[in-house]
């Protein structure tokens, strides 16, 4: 094939489609070999393939937002360290840099080259969070990077075939769980290898030896819509500030998107410092969050590769929180990091009510460490989701993740698991913001340390001063708490629960939509019927008068 | 003689088929389906399909039902006011569902109302551990009080029993069920542990809760045809199909009417399978396409593969996720949203996209000329010349050509800056590399190679894309059986009866002896075979087929391991690693692990003999090149337009054979024939095509 080959809008799409279906394809891969549940269950995951230039090109469609940013710098990172040249057939390359990766030392990086015809023709990426990775654990209160774990430079993993034995040894000897750990990392290792097959095969069907004016094309294509789509959307800055949480601290988000023409820029100038907490979060992240935001506003459904994230400029000041720099720790980096979709919605809100959504309650994450009554170690993760916020003509879903995707792990698997009583699991009334359409409902969790060990519980929970905020007059959702043996206690903290202790998660309600004298009267008479709302909050919050019955 | 029918209620269409069990002759007819009462229409078409072929009702001896009944039942929502009993704290399973989001960029997704209105779910004060024992004990008197609120307040006529952990220990749902059912013996009663014991109680809790809310429609409509059946002096054996391919008795599609979702298309793929048997092909991809949907599925060894979990009532049709999951054995397949309603637009990307949104049947693609202004694939495929105008179906229904190119080049050529043809051209070759893919995909999931396996195709659209599919996937053969649009109706007369169970039972192997082992397997063997044949007496050979649901301790994603069939129990525990590892291999091309291995789920299969039919011997024509009926103008990428030959399937004999490019024309479909094709008659009246350069 020439290189000077163009693709009508036929080929293009058959092509680019195949694509997508590779890398779905090493997802599929990924999940099926993983060890630990949170790349299972989860999907705390991605795939990405890049041609021979490392430009991302295709991913996988279900992945969660922040690694669609993140792995084309890890790419540009990893040849910087290892030139191309130097790339041998069987050279599989990882690291879990803070900086260079996704932002945080959980998510483990594993690229390899694609050859074929004994030239690089392309690379494939596929990353993962590791249920450890060393330190004191996954948490807020690490005070830097080095308590957090270890560091794995870009490194070779694999040699020409031959596993580089050493390295694989001492990410043993340095993490909990290591089978699972280990057994992670050999799925990634799969899953490029799976991915690199598969490229190799789609360029043998279809008769092409050189991915990079396929790679043209497609980037220019997403390119082309992603700046459409922000033309139509009327110039000028747009601004918004938030406040977070940060510990017994409240720090100060800001952004200003400015659009002009067809470019669209956003700036966090004005956002608060670094906290000596891990929840700083690196500028790889706070890109990735934000292109995921303005995607999911204007063209949520043009694939992701390098073309639909190259219009949108992400600046922030270094050391800003949104923007933290070495040694900073960032475990748990989405605790404020996550905050970026609703800060942005909020800013493009004022441009484009229609299509923004008032907040969300968002996901509570706990990193659990214990034995189960077996005497079994674990060590894993809580995802329990407050509520959706509401749109316009929509109510918020109850219970749904936001931004990232996470997956509940169901009650029965967690107790065969770890042995902790989940005593109950609620929707919790009147925890979704009025509004002419309500937010989401929050969920209430009690659980009990029936291991019969003792429990530590990293809790890594928002929304407990600042709540998910309404929008044009909809009313905010209910807060999230945690309680141990019934007192409140700190969302971000460390808490030793001994056999019989008690656990007790509320979980955050979404804001609502629109002004709740609006609200169709017969869909609160629905939410009173469903206890979705009590009566009392239905005449406090809507002035709902009930209908007294006909007979 | 005797014969045996299989009727198959479709959306659109009730398709019959009477088998000749002496001669293997079979009959087909299609009536509309009457939605309101579907018995209607299933026993005007029987009628007249014994009048049209001069068959007595008394000959026959069998006849096997499959309906889209429950499926529509949970879609419109017409199923009777039903209750749930929950372990207490977990009311609201069905509404918190999976906490997850089935497209991350759509920040409007919706998902499906739950089954089960929260209100008339109660909590009961009852709670196992995970290993089964009792934490509360069960209060018989709280159970009844909830049932009788539940009776006063909401009229429930059917009622879901599902408590936490039963699948490990399911006597507290069973104890209560069976107290409800004697205090009152009125209500359909289900109970979670019965519908399908694997662990997750959202996905147990919500198949148990579609059991129950479908159930006392089931049983009327059930009851209502086998009434008309044995008015009209029917008095043969009534059998229903079932998702997993098999059949039961109307007494346990009674107690598990889920069981009946999707059973039309898995007898689409048992009758695949069956041609492949006869023509001695056994792994094969079964390839059915009609107006909405294109239907995949994977048959290697002779057995259509399992999978245990499927989606109704989504919100988006063809989006994994939107739907409510239900745990139940079904034959295992790929959807794609693609059939000849499929509209062709512009996605997000400005790039060709065809489906999945359809143009249904009304007002239909622009070719049908009911006011239809999209441009959909059935017309690309007039525009192309693959289909006549004035032959389609038969001849009833006229094409309008010039309304099907105007669609084209007004929603697809203009805008993407290409002639009519390559538009045209465009649509029907997305939607196959959309096929071929999707079947890609779903061979690599499970480690099927494909390249030397043949295809069977059928369903209206099926044959005019199944050369052009097989030759993307490198699949030298495709077959063309007799009947292709009424093969589910068909399929129905191969499937033996059958029942499966499953249970979790998470287990070590080193923790697992060959007696215990052993136990295990033959308690649920004995279950499955009482479900099947209640009594002992009289109870013919039956097939046991065993399957275990294995991984690496500590992996979360189970393989299915097939147990051989005729091998000892002991046998088969000494080769469990063995057999895991090759699994293992077969998917992922590497068995690097030392991990302990584990069982999660049990499974067994009991099954009844097969229906044995002779084969139809198809005379042997003149074993030539047969001549063509006429010649139409075609687009072939190689050549552009061309005179192209069109053949009538109907006057070909077994050794004619036909060139491609060519049409072979039979009443609902047509076989489109590429360069270097070449399709020959069988001795079993099969159109058999060699794909060019492959074989």
């Amino acid at each position: 094939m020439s290189t000077e080959r163009s693709f009508d809008a036929v080929s293009l799409g058959i092509l680019w489609d195949r694509l997508i279906s590779v890398t779905n394809e090493i997802v599929q891969a990924l999940v099926r070999t993983s060890f630990s549940t949170i790349a299972r269950e989860n999907y705390d995951l991605s795939c990405v393939l890049f041609d021979a230039k490392g430009r991302s090109i295709a991913q996988g469609t279900m992945s969660v937002p922040v690694f669609i940013g993140t792995a084309p710098q890890t790419m540009r990172h990893m040849l910087d360290a290892i030139p191309p040249e130097s790339l041998k057939p069987g050279d599989v390359i990882l690291t879990n840099d803070i900086w260079m990766g996704t932002g945080h030392l959980w998510d483990l990086n594993v690229m390899q080259p694609a050859f074929k015809d004994g030239r690089i023709v392309g690379f494939a990426m596929s990353i993962s969070h590791l249920p450890d990775i060393g330190g004191r654990g996954f948490s807020t209160l690490n005070e830097n990077m080095y308590e957090e774990g270890l560091q794995i430079p870009i490194t070779r993993i694999v040699r020409a075939g031959e596993p580089n034995v050493e390295l694989i040894e001492l990410i043993r000897k340095n993490v909990r769980v290591s089978e699972q750990v280990i057994g992670d990392l050999m799925a990634n290792i799969a899953a490029t290898d799976v991915g690199c097959r598969q490229l190799v095969e789609f360029m043998d069907d279809y008769g092409i030896d050189d991915l990079v004016p396929l790679a043209d094309a497609i980037i220019e294509q997403s390119e082309a819509a992603m700046r459409q789509s922000i033309a139509a959307v009327p110039d000028g800055v747009y601004r918004n500030e938030i406040k977070v949480e940060a510990f017994n601290e409240a720090v100060t988000l800001a952004c200003a998107v400015q659009i002009s023409g067809d470019r669209l820029m956003v700036d966090f100038e004005g956002t608060g410092p670094m906290v000596p907490f891990a929840i700083n979060v690196p500028l790889c992240y706070t890109k990735a969050m934000a292109a995921y935001a303005i995607k999911a506003l204007i063209l949520p459904h043009v694939p992701n590769n390098a073309g639909s994230v190259t219009p949108v400029e992400v600046k922030a000041p270094a050391g800003c929180i949104l923007n933290a720099v070495a040694p900073a720790a960032t475990g748990a980096r989405f605790m404020v990091g996550h905050f970026i979709a609703p800060l942005i919605f909020g800013a493009i809100a004022k441009v484009m009510p229609e299509r923004v959504q008032a907040d969300s309650g968002m996901t509570n994450i706990m990193n659990v460490i214990g034995r189960n009554p077996k005497g079994q170690e674990f060590t894993t993760l809580f995802f329990s989701a407050g509520g959706f916020g509401a749109m316009a003509g929509l109510d918020g879903l109850a219970t749904t993740p936001s931004p990232s995707n996470m997956m509940v792990m169901p009650t029965e698997t967690w107790e065969v698991l770890t042995g902790i009583r989940v005593l109950s699991r609620t929707l919790r009334a009147d925890s979704g913001g009025a509004g002419e359409f309500r937010g989401g409902l929050g969920q209430e969790i009690a659980m009990r340390n029936d291991t019969r060990h003792a429990l530590t519980v990293y809790a890594m929970g928002a929304r407990t001063v600042f709540p998910a905020l309404g929008s044009r007059d909809g009313k905010p959702g209910a807060l999230r708490s945690y309680r141990v043996n019934g007192k409140d206690v700190q969302a971000q903290g460390r808490y030793d629960l001994k056999p019989g202790d008690h656990l007790h998660l509320l979980e955050a309600g979404g804001g609502g939509y629109g002004d709740p004298a609006l609200r169709d009267r017969s869909a609160i008479a629905a939410d009173i019927e469903r206890g979705f709302v009590t009566l009392d909050a239905a005449k406090r919050d809507y002035g709902y008068v009930p209908v007294t019955p006909a007979h | 003689m005797t014969y045996r029918i299989g009727i198959d209620i479709g959306g659109t269409f009730t398709d019959f088929a009477m088998i000749d069990d002496a001669t293997g002759a079979l009959s087909f007819d299609k009536i509309l389906t009457t939605p309101k009462d579907p018995s209607l229409a299933v026993m005007e078409g029987l009628r007249r399909l014994l009048d049209t072929t001069g068959v007595s009702i008394s000959q026959v001896v069998s006849i096997i039902h499959g309906s889209t009944l429950v499926t529509n039942a949970v879609i419109e929502r017409k199923g009777a006011p039903t209750g749930m009993l929950v372990t207490a704290g977990f009311r609201d399973v069905l509404n918190i569902a999976l906490e997850r989001r089935y497209d991350l960029y759509d920040l409007r997704m919706t998902l499906p109302e739950p089954i089960i209105d929260r209100e008339c779910r109660a909590e009961i004060h009852e709670r196992l551990a995970e290993d089964g024992s009792v934490l509360s004990p069960l209060d018989l008197r709280e159970v009844e009080k909830a049932v009788q609120a539940l009776i006063d307040e909401h009229a429930i006529t059917a009622l879901a029993v599902c408590f936490l952990h039963s699948f490990s220990n399911p006597s507290h749902e069973q104890e209560a069920a069976a107290h409800i059912t004697d205090l009152f013996p009125e209500l359909y009663v289900t109970y979670s542990a019965d519908v399908l014991p694997f662990m997750r109680e959202y996905e147990r809790w919500n198949t148990a809760a579609v059991n129950a809310y479908v159930r006392p429609l089931v049983d009327r409509y059930l009851g209502r045809l086998e009434g008309s059946l044995a008015d009209l002096g029917f008095n043969g054996a009534f059998f229903i199909m079932t998702s997993s391919g098999g059949t039961v008795t109307s007494d346990i599609a009674r107690r598990y009417p889920v069981r009946m979702l999707e059973s039309g298309p898995a007898a689409g793929v048992l009758m695949a399978a069956d041609v492949g048997r006869r023509v001695g092909v056994s792994d094969l991809l079964s390839f059915d396409m009609g107006g909405t949907t294109a239907k995949g599925s994977i048959v290697r060894g002779g057995l259509p593969r399992k999978k245990y979990e499927i989606e109704v009532a989504r919100v988006h049709e063809y989006q994994t996720g939107s739907g409510l999951p239900v745990k139940i054995p079904v034959i295992d397949m790929i959807e794609i949203g693609a059939g000849g309603g499929g509209i062709a637009e512009l996605d997000d990307r400005g790039l060709l996209r065809v489906g999945p949104r359809s143009a249904g049947a009304d007002p239909g693609p622009a070719c049908y000329g009911r006011g239809g202004e999209n441009a959909t694939l059935s017309d690309a495929n007039l525009t192309l010349g693959y289909y006549d105008a004035d032959t389609f179906l038969g001849g009833t229904m006229r094409l309008d050509r010039a309304a099907s190119e105007r669609a084209i080049r007004s929603r697809v050529a203009s805008k993407l800056d290409l002639d009519l043809a390559r538009a045209a051209w465009g649509i029907h070759e997305t939607i196959n590399e959309d096929v071929a893919r999707a079947f890609r995909v779903h061979a690599s999931d499970i480690g099927f190679d494909y390249r030397r396996c043949s295809m069977v195709a059928f369903g209206g659209s099926g044959p005019a894309h199944a050369a052009r599919i097989a030759r993307k996937l490198r699949v030298p053969k495709v077959i063309y059986p007799r009947g292709s649009g009424v093969m589910s109706a068909i399929g129905m007369l191969v499937s033996p009866l059958s029942f499966q169970l499953a249970r979790s039972n998470r287990v070590a192997l080193t923790a697992l002896t060959a007696e215990a082992f052993a136990e295990y397997f033959a308690g649920l063997q004995g279950e499955a075979e009482k479900v099947l044949f209640p009594r002992t007496e009289n109870r013919p050979n039956l097939t046991v087929r065993r399957s275990l649901d294995m991984r690496y301790q500590g992996q979360g994603y189970e393989l299915e391991v097939v147990l051989p069939e005729n091998e000892t129990p002991q046998m088969l525990f000494d080769s469990l690693p063995g057999k895991f590892a090759a699994a293992y291999r077969d998917i992922f091309s590497l068995s690097y692990l030392d991990e302990p291995i584990e069982i999660l789920n049990w499974k067994v299969e009991v099954i009844g003999p097969s229906p044995v039919a002779a084969d139809s011997a198809v005379t042997d024509g003149t074993s030539g090149r047969a001549a063509p009926r006429a010649t139409r103008q075609a687009y072939f990428p190689e050549k552009g337009y061309v005179e192209c030959p069109v053949y009538d399937r109907y006057l070909m004999s077994a050794g004619d054979y036909v060139d491609g490019p060519a049409f072979v024309e039979e009443r609902e479909s047509t076989c489109v024939l590429g360069y270097g094709d070449r399709a020959t008659i069988d001795h079993h009246g099969n159109l058999v095509a060699e794909i060019g350069g492959l074989s």
